[in-house]
């Protein structure tokens, strides 16, 4: 039994200094002197310094925020919608079929989404830039979110649907009164997840940028290109801090919120 | 002095190829207090659907209040239901999940709170407006529902097996109250139930129903006391049915003898089936009764003792007796020829009754 939680201790241990090593190796070389990743030869904030003065870099920033941001926010109403669709479908066959149809999307590479985007956009000539991008991230984060928010619609107990039709509302009262408020975690969720898949996303960004627009992902890769410095290291550990940050306040807002629903219910008791 | 408010013509439903619903007919009046009483699976649900609005007849008609609704959808219906589960909205207080029908009507603000409150105190839950639905006891819940419908002050109520999640004190309670509030408001109320003791203590009707079809209409007295046919008899309550068959009208022998009985228009030597209810028969000395019976076992019921006595030709009977019999000694069992209840095989309602008007009469008279 000891011997057992011994060993699986140890492997957790192991595979989570695997996760993190790069991690660390690259947060400690931002602030390495040598001004390489070769030898670590004395501490400095040098290179934050650089990173917050390069005013290109904040503006890729910015604009990588406004991209996440408008891609997910559109991404959710029209994936809320086109999962409360699927949910509505009666066959049975077809709502498979349309839910595979998402699935393959979800699954398949971003190259080639990508490139098949880049495909169309040439197609119809259509010019490259910010829409473009914001365009193509609305449409793989689609899938995301109806994914996230089928859940949370087949959790609804359709007796309440029959209800509120009952009680005399139409359905765009149905949708608005119950449906939303009852699956809004679900289109949450799915609103945070696009949110960091376009934040995260490097390929199809890479093929369907122009040349005015780019993301923090491409910027690092084409500065990483170009010869190693240690400011993309400095820019790695503040997003990686800002990501810790990030799933901490995540974290104890899912326990707050826990904590006034208990509270709530000790009051109904 | 009686209105119709729901009509069946000839409904029939069908699911893909079953038919759930076979031409079912009747006719609910204002004010009473209806039951629909079957077991699971005998299309008491789809009756409910049919008339709220949530599916359509494949044949037939529906009318409320002399309207055809078939084409109406369930939002445009004045009719509500409670549902089994409650079916209350998680995501509101009490009082908004009450005050829901009224807002999807755009109500005036000040007539919402005073009909929600109203409602509420209905159902004595006047302190609660501001709970959350969430840790409420199912008691609880259920009062919310039926606050919920009634505030809409429908014409009819609907009530899909209310009570079947309930404890059975909380059963017999919620019994009392909705029967007492059904009198009160003088709304319809449809309740649908497989429990025969629901049914007989709150109904002015009770339809019995059998595979998608109503096999027997009337006061929990009729039928209780006049069953159809042996399928109703068995459903309605605990009785004695035995085979037997008919001597000349007034005439019956069953159990190896001939009685007196008041069930007549039979012709005589057919076969049909006998039915005494366990509290009509009466233990006495074996020279006493009308046949004589050995008693097999007993058990203490509190209010009496069941005792399963077997006649000499292997039928058995089952007496509630206030008095203690002693096991395995042959006794008589006494009984009132009023209280034999003759039941021909395969008669249909309208045949049914239509002998038993004729024959009680002539033997009044
Ligand atoms: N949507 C449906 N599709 C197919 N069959 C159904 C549907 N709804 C009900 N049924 C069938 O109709 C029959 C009667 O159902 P229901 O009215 O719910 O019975 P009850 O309420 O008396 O238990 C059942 O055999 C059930 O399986
Ligand atoms: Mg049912």
């Amino acid at each position: 039994m000891t011997e057992k939680m011994k060993w699986s201790k140890l492997y957790l241990f192991f595979v989570f200094i695997l996760l993190y090593t790069p991690i660390f190796y690259l947060i400690l070389f931002s602030f390495n002197e040598g001004g390489t990743m070769n030898h670590f030869t004395g501490f400095t904030l040098e290179h934050y310094s650089t990173v917050l003065q390069d005013s290109r870099l904040i503006q890729i920033v910015v604009q990588t925020l406004l991209l996440a941001l408008l891609s997910s926010l559109i991404s959710s109403i029209i994936g809320t919608l086109g999962a409360i669709g699927i949910y509505y479908v009666k066959n049975v066959r077809t709502q498979e079929v349309l839910l595979n149809a998402n699935n393959i999307l979800l699954v398949s590479p971003d190259v080639i989404i990508g490139s098949s985007f880049l495909l169309l956009f040439t197609i119809v000539g259509f010019q490259l830039g910010f829409v473009s991008v914001l365009l193509a991230h609305i449409a793989f984060s689609i899938p995301i979110v109806v994914l996230m928010v089928l859940p949370s619609l087949e959790e609804i107990n359709p007796s309440m649907l029959k209800a509120a039709e009952d009680l005399g509302a139409n359905g765009f009262q149905i949708l608005w009164h119950v449906i939303l408020p009852n699956i809004l975690p679900g289109i949450l969720s799915g609103f945070f997840m696009a949110f960091t898949y376009s934040l995260d996303d490097f390929a199809v960004t890479f093929f369907v940028t122009g040349n005015g627009f780019t993301t923090l992902a491409v910027e690092i890769y084409s500065r990483a290109r170009r010869g190693v410095s240690l400011e993309i290291n400095a820019l790695s550990a503040l997003l990686f801090i800002a990501s810790l940050l990030l799933v901490l306040g995540y974290y104890y807002l899912s326990i707050y919120s826990r904590r006034m629903k208990k509270v709530k219910r000790g009051v109904a008791e | 002095m009686t209105e119709t408010i729901v009509t069946f013509e000839k409904v029939r439903k069908e699911y893909d190829e079953s038919t759930v619903l076979k031409e079912v007919s009747f006719q609910l009046e204002k004010g009473k207090f209806y039951t629909l009483l079957g077991p699971s699976g005998c299309g008491k649900t789809t009756i409910l659907n049919l008339i709220a609005g949530f599916t359509e007849a494949t044949v037939g008609n529906v009318l409320i209040d002399g309207k055809k609704v078939n084409e109406i959808p369930a939002h445009k219906r004045k009719v509500n239901t409670v549902f089994q589960d409650y079916a209350l909205f998680p995501h509101m207080n009490v009082f908004d999940n009450v005050a829901f029908g009224l807002r999807m009507k755009k109500t005036p603000k000040a007539e919402i709170k005073t009909k929600v409150e109203e409602a509420l105190g209905m159902v004595r839950l006047k302190e609660f407006a501001n709970r959350s639905i969430v840790g409420m006891s199912g008691g609880q819940k259920q009062r919310v529902a039926i606050a919920r419908a009634l505030v809409n002050e429908p014409e009819v109520l609907l009530l899909d097996e209310p009570l079947s999640a309930l404890d059975l004190k909380l059963r017999t309670d919620m019994q009392y109250e909705l029967s007492e509030l059904q009198k009160r408001l003088g709304i319809t109320f449809l309740f649908v139930t497989h429990d025969q003791e629901e049914a007989l203590a709150m109904s002015d009707e009770i339809f019995v129903m059998q595979d998608g079809a109503i096999v027997q209409k009337g006061t929990p007295n009729d039928i209780y006391d006049e069953p159809l046919n042996r399928y109703v008899a068995e459903f309605i309550g605990e009785s004695n049915i035995v085979e037997g068959h008919m001597v000349s009208d007034y005439r019956v022998a069953f159990a190896g003898y001939e009685f007196d009985c008041i069930d007549g228009g039979i012709p005589s030597s057919e076969t049909i089936d006998v039915i005494i209810r366990p509290e009509d028969l009466e233990i006495t000395s074996a020279d006493k009764g009308k046949f004589v019976a050995k008693v097999d076992t007993q058990l203490f019921r509190g209010v009496h003792y069941e005792i399963i006595l077997y006649d000499q030709e292997g039928n058995e009977w089952m007496v509630h007796s206030t008095k203690k019999a002693k096991e395995g000694s042959t006794v008589g069992i006494d009984f009132d020829g009023a209280s034999i209840h003759v039941m021909r095989k395969n008669e249909s309602e309208a045949d049914f009754y239509k002998r038993l008007d004729t024959y009680t009469e002539i033997l009044e008279g």
